[in-house]
């Protein structure tokens, strides 16, 4: 294809104008490689067909970029997407995985709290229960006491013999049960006046001018057994140093009572 | 002129540009679609809408067209011609298709159904106007660019329908082109002339 017939046809127009078939097309191109005069007119004719277009332009709406870009977005992306919800999908298990580590953290930390409290709960009920049997069996042992020494008094043999105080002791009396045939002595301490933490009271037996002890007088009940001392005359109550004497201190003698 | 000589420096300014954005563009750079639809969506556009004269359906091709351009960038080849050039062809084919598919009957029918629904489209006249140099330019040579350009015509199509021979159509078109080339190197000069100037 020569030259001067594509220009008389106004071939380079029409090819600009994209009116030419395939063939006519590869045909121009190469009449346009190999000829740069040809080539300058058909760059004049686009420069000029260019200039005609932006001369007569008309603003599209702004919406048509808008939807074009985003167009082009969810295209460009649709590959991406998959990847995008595989890793979504993976963040998601990763995030369950995770979550669910968490919790089995949380709750192993829960658990092993509750473990330690409960432990801690065990052994104040274990303390709470030996507390509970040490007191079960004091009182245990105190009703044991208690009934002996109920028993000792309501004992049908037991005489009763009430040791008056003296002038070292006016407003104190002993109440005391004695029963000979059982061997017991019991006693009321219940308005001895009470003493310092220096003394104490302790009660003695007088066999045949001797003075034989009977035991210390406890503080802390008002009801207890003492020894039982056998020919005894009279009963005899003394204030002693703290935790006893061997010899009566006959000075400080608070009350007696003969026996018959 | 001033104005025509706005918008050709315009495109001078942009055309250094192109290069870089074009080759950005095959490297499926949004930002450069982004800027080359900026410069050449409103001479596409409205070539667009003076072939389908319809509004919705234009913008639909417009953005069809510029997708297009996305997607087989990389088919375009600067040594062969102008970016516009491309895109024009892009959109002209994109339009033809559709009128194509939908004017059957205008095919078959006789020339007053095509004038009847001509009539029958509602477009704001105005987008059916000519601008700049082409409004300077004989009424004969006018219309031969007109439909060669902006209507889609075939050379074949155009000369019928302005009723003269094709030869008589080319050479029509041939000298419109250089009245328009002779427009647009007085504006180049004018250019030239402020650019020297400052």
């Amino acid at each position: 294809m020569d030259k001067k017939m594509i220009l008389d046809n106004g071939l380079l127009e029409q090819y600009l104008l994209g009116e030419l078939n395939a063939t006519e097309c590869e045909q121009i191109e190469q009449a346009l490689a190999s000829d740069a005069e040809l080539k300058s007119h058909f760059d004049q004719l686009e420069e000029d067909f260019e200039s005609l277009g932006l001369e007569n332009a008309i603003t599209p709406p702004a919406s048509v970029k808008s939807q074009l870009l985003d167009q082009i977005k969810s295209a460009s992306n649709s590959p991406k997407v998959v990847a995008l919800q595989q890793n979504k999908r993976s963040k998601f298990y990763l995030g369950v995985a995770a979550s669910i580590a968490a919790l089995l953290l949380v709750g192993s930390f829960w658990m092993y709290n509750q473990l330690n409290s409960v432990q801690e709960q065990l052994q104040t009920v274990e303390t709470n229960n030996s507390e509970l049997n040490s007191t079960i069996e004091n009182l245990n042992k105190e009703l044991e006491s208690n009934k002996t020494l109920y028993a000792a008094i309501v004992h049908p043999d037991t005489e009763q013999y009430i040791l008056k105080g003296n002038t070292q002791m006016p407003d104190g009396k002993v109440v005391s049960y004695v029963n000979h045939n059982t061997k017991s002595v019991v006693i009321n301490t219940e308005r001895l006046p009470k003493l310092d933490d220096e003394h104490d009271y302790q009660m003695w037996a007088d066999v045949e001018g001797e003075m034989i002890n009977m035991g210390v007088i406890s503080k802390d009940t008002n009801l207890m057994a003492m020894s039982y001392i056998d020919h005894a005359e009279s009963l005899n109550i003394t204030i002693e140093p703290a935790g006893g004497n061997d010899h009566p201190t006959v000075e400080r003698l608070v009350t007696n009572v003969y026996l018959d | 002129m001033d104005e025509q000589g706005l918008t050709f420096g315009k495109s001078l300014t942009l055309m250094h540009n192109d290069n870089r954005l074009i080759q950005q563009l095959q490297n499926k750079d949004e930002y450069a679609l982004s800027l080359l639809y900026d410069k050449y969506s409103g001479a596409i556009y409205s070539v667009i809408l003076k072939m389908i004269k319809d509004e919705g359906k234009a913008q639909n091709l417009l953005q069809d067209t510029f997708m297009t351009v996305w997607e087989k960038a990389e088919k375009y080849d600067a040594s062969k011609g102008r970016f516009y050039t491309w895109v024009y062809r892009i959109a002209k084919n994109k339009v033809l298709n559709v009128l194509r598919k939908t004017d059957p009957l205008i095919q078959t029918d006789d020339f007053s159904v095509y004038t009847h629904k001509e009539d029958a489209i509602s477009i704001d006249s105005e987008y059916l106007e000519l601008n700049g140099a082409i409004t300077k330019l004989e009424a004969h040579h006018k219309e031969a660019i007109e439909l060669v350009y902006f209507k889609g015509l075939t050379h074949k199509e155009a000369h019928q329908e302005m009723d003269v021979p094709l030869g008589t159509f080319k050479s029509y078109v041939r000298q419109a082109l250089k009245h328009l080339r002779e427009s647009y190197a007085k504006t180049l000069g004018l250019l030239l002339l402020i650019l020297n100037a400052l």
